[in-house]
């Protein structure tokens, strides 16, 4: 899973002298949190988030209320945008956890994406969740079970096994080292086409591993 | 016990999938003298990334000005009276030139129905292609040049480096259609507008290039407006599709949906206007849609569609229907939408319908016999000139050999350059004949028209496939009917208006387009003026080349009507040319299928349209746009473009692009050497074929239907 496969891709751009009045309708209509802006040929330029539309009170503190408006009515992306050398961007063949790291260490909640320079897509918390959820198998129906097994090599191996045999096809997996306990990994799996019963005669007769939560409403 | 069936993931999306283009309540008006024009009226749609969104209906009915109107192609008098236009979230009216201009380079590309009119002539492709990414992303030349390689190789065009130093003329339509695509797709649009895009091309290049575009949307996500009067090509490459009526949305909704259950009175009749391949030929009746679009400035008032409608009543043409949602998602512009049966539908009265006649057999009126017509071609090298070279022949047409009953139809198909227009040209005497024997009642006709006897000239008509250009456009309706009856003295010269206006009436056109001039009809009506024309003198036979192809379905279907209902009462025999599979597959009683000169197959319509079949046509049908999102289709497509006919591949011509070669005794080595041998299967079907008759009965039927749930 690369950025490019889970990316949105022809993102909304902006042009840098349109006015800021107009870029805060666009991201209130489209419901957007990150509106890039972009040169001729989608050349990054800069980035304009929500909280770049929150004017400083310095800025406007010294001026009267006609002085606001025309400030505010003079001023263009360009001049909020945050600028492309201070926007933290990613490649389209990059990993989907290197963004969630990019944006979890910058605690940022989104990035554009950048070939070449060209902006080809862009990546936000919203997205990643999304991608969680497939990966997780959320949109298919079938039996949600958590298997508990010892942090050693050949454990998943013992497992697979049992799917093999049965024919089951497995929608959605994850797998991450168990909370608090240390030496013990606990592995999710969607089975598909399977009922609980089934899933739980077949697995609880493998050594050393567990199943420590199994549903079907997720 | 394991399942071999696969998750169903075709529902999920990732990432955001909002709207890239949203009208909303557009009307364009275009300014003329003395107040202006509504063209298009409250149009309301949106496309989604990685969507494509069909918009069909007559010519006249606003589709390409909707398109226009999104890129702000309108003129010096169109402009968007009302609505919203939004692109990417961003209004798109009143847009500035420079912003148009970004925006129409960076992220809305548009592929229209000719290519060689969206490439400059002058310039090496490379040059075009590269021009693309330098000028709009300031690209280096090398990088530009390595680019365009990497898409022309995406959109499958062969030998990609050696296309960029080509010139458009030296590639074919297809091809050139390609690089137009991948010219489009170099900057990532988000927006892609097709007006039209395979309209020109052959069937065979056409479904690759669909199929090119369905990958694509896939691909690069990219939302697409697909504009076209082909309901085949909606249900192949459409999510969605809006049905547009005299500048009206008048149904919209998921492809399916609709040709399952179309609501509106205007989208079912446009889909009995169509000829359908897979029903046989007493089913497939086609119902064309009486009157025609009314023009923007004298629209009803009630329901646009109200004058044509089988259903209307009072309150249709006083009332004007909004567009109102049903419960299967669809929208629908109807009053009466729910109680509507089309299944319960009965043509009304003042529809034309043919009488079905009975298929006749009788003797032969037309008999040809290695027939060959070849084009000396002089090159300009000295040689050529000085004669040292031994001349070198276009063999347009190659031992064609047939006969045509009394009464009956011949259909001729095939891809374009391959022959058919030459076949019958030399039938009726506009080319000599090089070799062979082509006999018409008895005479010989291998000679040319002007030493023909004119009472032959009088048996053999012809109807053309472009009536603008076969019209003298300054003569009267009246006179140009009546040329041929004073010319072959058929009437007495007294009688000629007379007559001609029985013509008229029979070509279902009033006394009033005596005096009509051409340019004061419609494409339909000069259709039918070149068809009266062919009549007029009684004629025995009837070559028709093309007569439908370039109009549009509903107009298309009441022509067909028309040529079989005269000739079933004037028991004129008819040789008939089209690109169209299912047209002549309604047309026709006999099908011949022509390859590079060279007739591939030959027999009953229904035997051609059935296995056993001539792999070339087997390939050809699978190509065929069905308008029927259930029904499940081979997918075949042939390699390349027709081989030159200067210098065609020895053996079975068609052996090179021959898609079943490997059943051919010898793994298809024989297929490269030998001249095929004709195998009759029966009554008269006969296969030019290596591959043993055994092998052929056993390939599925290529066009299947899913079960109807």
């Amino acid at each position: 899973m690369l950025v490019k496969d889970i990316m949105t891709r022809h993102p909304i751009l902006v042009a840098p002298e349109i006015p800021v009045t107009e870029v805060q309708s666009i991201m209130v209509e489209n419901q957007v949190r990150h509106l890039p802006v972009a040169g001729d040929g989608k050349r990054l330029l800069g980035l304009i988030t929500r909280q770049r539309l929150a004017l400083s009170a310095d800025e406007l503190g010294s001026l009267n209320v006609w002085e606001i408006t025309r400030h505010i009515s003079q001023l263009t992306a360009k001049q909020i945008m945050l600028k492309k050398s201070q926007v933290i961007t990613i490649d389209p063949d990059r990993t989907v956890e290197r963004a969630a790291a990019l944006i979890t260490d910058h605690k940022i909640s989104g990035l554009p994406v950048i070939e070449n320079d060209i902006i080809v897509g862009i990546l936000t918390e919203t997205d990643l969740l999304r991608a969680f959820q497939i990966m997780l198998g959320l949109p298919m129906a079938g039996v949600r079970v958590t298997v508990r097994m010892p942090n050693r090599k050949g454990e998943f191996n013992k497992l697979s096994t049992v799917l093999a045999q049965k024919g089951w096809g497995v929608a959605g997996m994850g797998s991450f080292p168990t909370p608090r306990h240390s030496g013990q990994y606990d592995l999710v799996l969607k089975i598909s086409d399977v009922s609980v019963e089934e899933v739980k005669e077949a697995l609880s007769d493998i050594p050393d591993q567990t199943i420590v939560d199994i549903r079907t409403v997720v | 016990m394991a399942t071999t069936t696969a998750l169903d993931t075709s529902s999920i999306t990732y990432g955001h999938t909002g709207p890239v283009l949203k009208l909303e309540n557009v009307a364009i008006a275009y300014k003329v003298r003395g107040g202006e024009i509504e063209a298009v009226q409250n149009v309301s749609f949106e496309i989604n990334r990685g969507e494509s969104h069909g918009l069909v209906g007559e010519s006249g009915c606003g589709k390409s000005t909707v398109a226009w109107a999104v890129v702000n192609f309108l003129g010096a008098n169109g402009y968007v009276k009302r609505g919203n236009i939004k692109f990417l979230g961003r209004e798109l009216t009143g847009r500035s030139g420079e912003d148009l201009r970004r925006l129409r380079g960076d992220q809305i590309a548009m592929v229209y129905q000719d290519p060689m009119q969206a490439l400059n002539p002058s310039l090496r492709l490379g040059d075009q292609l590269k021009e693309v990414l330098t000028v709009h992303r300031g690209m280096a030349d090398a990088e530009a040049a390595k680019r365009s390689i990497e898409m022309l190789e995406r959109v499958y065009m062969p030998d990609a480096a050696d296309v960029m130093r080509r010139y458009p003329h030296q590639i074919s339509g297809g091809q050139q259609q390609r690089v137009v695509i991948a010219m489009a797709l170099l900057n990532n649009p988000a927006l892609l507008i097709m007006d039209e895009p395979t309209t020109a091309l052959d069937v065979t290049v056409e479904a690759a290039v669909l199929d090119l575009i369905a990958d694509l949307r896939r691909e690069f996500d990219t939302a697409i407006m697909y504009i076209t009067h082909n309901l085949g090509v909606v249900a192949r490459v459409c999510s969605k599709v809006g049905v547009m009526y005299a500048g009206e949305m008048v149904e919209r909704g998921i492809v399916e949906q609709i040709f399952k259950r179309p609501q509106h009175p205007y989208t079912q009749g446009l889909m009995r206007c169509v000829p359908k391949l897979g029903a046989d030929k007493a089913s497939s009746m086609l119902y064309p849609i009486r009157g025609r679009v009314p023009p923007p400035n004298s629209r009803p008032i009630g329901c646009v569609f109200s004058p044509r409608c089988d259903y209307a009543q009072e309150r249709c043409r006083m009332e004007r229907p909004a567009l109102r949602t049903m419960p299967n998602s669809v929208q629908v512009r109807c009053h009466f939408a729910e109680d509507i049966d089309p299944s319960q539908w009965q043509p009304s009265e003042d529809v034309e319908l043919p009488t079905l006649r009975e298929v006749v057999v009788s003797e032969p009126i037309l008999e040809v016999q290695h027939l060959k017509k070849y084009y000396e071609v002089s090159g300009s090298a000295l040689k050529d000139i000085l004669g040292l070279r031994p001349k070198r022949d276009v063999k347009a047409v190659e031992d064609a050999t047939f006969t045509v009953q009394k009464g009956r139809t011949l259909g001729v198909v095939g891809e374009s350059g391959c022959g058919k227009s030459t076949l019958i040209k030399t039938i009726i005497g506009l080319e000599d004949c090089t070799a062979g024997k082509a006999e018409f009642m008895g005479f010989d006709i291998t000679c040319n028209i002007s030493s023909r006897d004119i009472k032959l000239i009088k048996e053999l008509q012809m109807v053309f496939q472009n009536p603008d250009s076969t019209m003298n456009p300054s003569y009267t309706v009246g006179q140009q009917i009546g040329r041929p009856m004073v010319r072959f003295k058929t009437v007495p010269k007294k009688q000629v208006r007379e007559e001609v206006i029985k013509i008229l009436q029979a070509m279902r056109l009033g006394e009033t387009y005596y005096d009509r001039l051409p340019r004061q009809l419609s494409g339909g009506e000069k259709q039918r003026v070149g068809i009266a024309r062919a009549l007029a003198s009684h004629p025995n036979l009837v070559l028709c080349d093309e007569p439908v192809s370039a109009l549009d379905v509903s107009v298309q279907a009441a022509i067909l009507n028309l040529l079989l209902d005269a000739q079933s009462k004037l028991g004129t025999t008819m040789v008939f040319i089209a690109h169209d599979l299912s047209v002549v597959r309604f047309f026709s009683d006999d099908v011949a299928v022509m390859y590079l000169g060279q007739i591939m197959e030959i027999g009953p319509a229904e035997a051609i349209y059935a296995p056993p079949y001539h792999p070339y046509t087997e390939a050809l049908l699978s190509a065929v746009p069905i308008p029927d999102p259930t029904a499940a289709q081979k997918h075949i497509r042939l390699e390349g473009s027709v081989p030159s006919a200067l210098d065609p591949p020895s053996g079975c011509r068609f052996h090179t692009r021959c898609p079943q070669r490997h059943f051919a005794p010898e793994g298809g080595a024989v297929c490269a050497t030998q001249i095929p041998p004709w195998q009759e299967t029966s009554n008269g079907h006969k296969i030019f074929c290596h591959i043993p008759l055994e092998t052929l009965r056993t390939f599925d039927p290529v066009i299947s239907h899913k079960e109807k749930d």
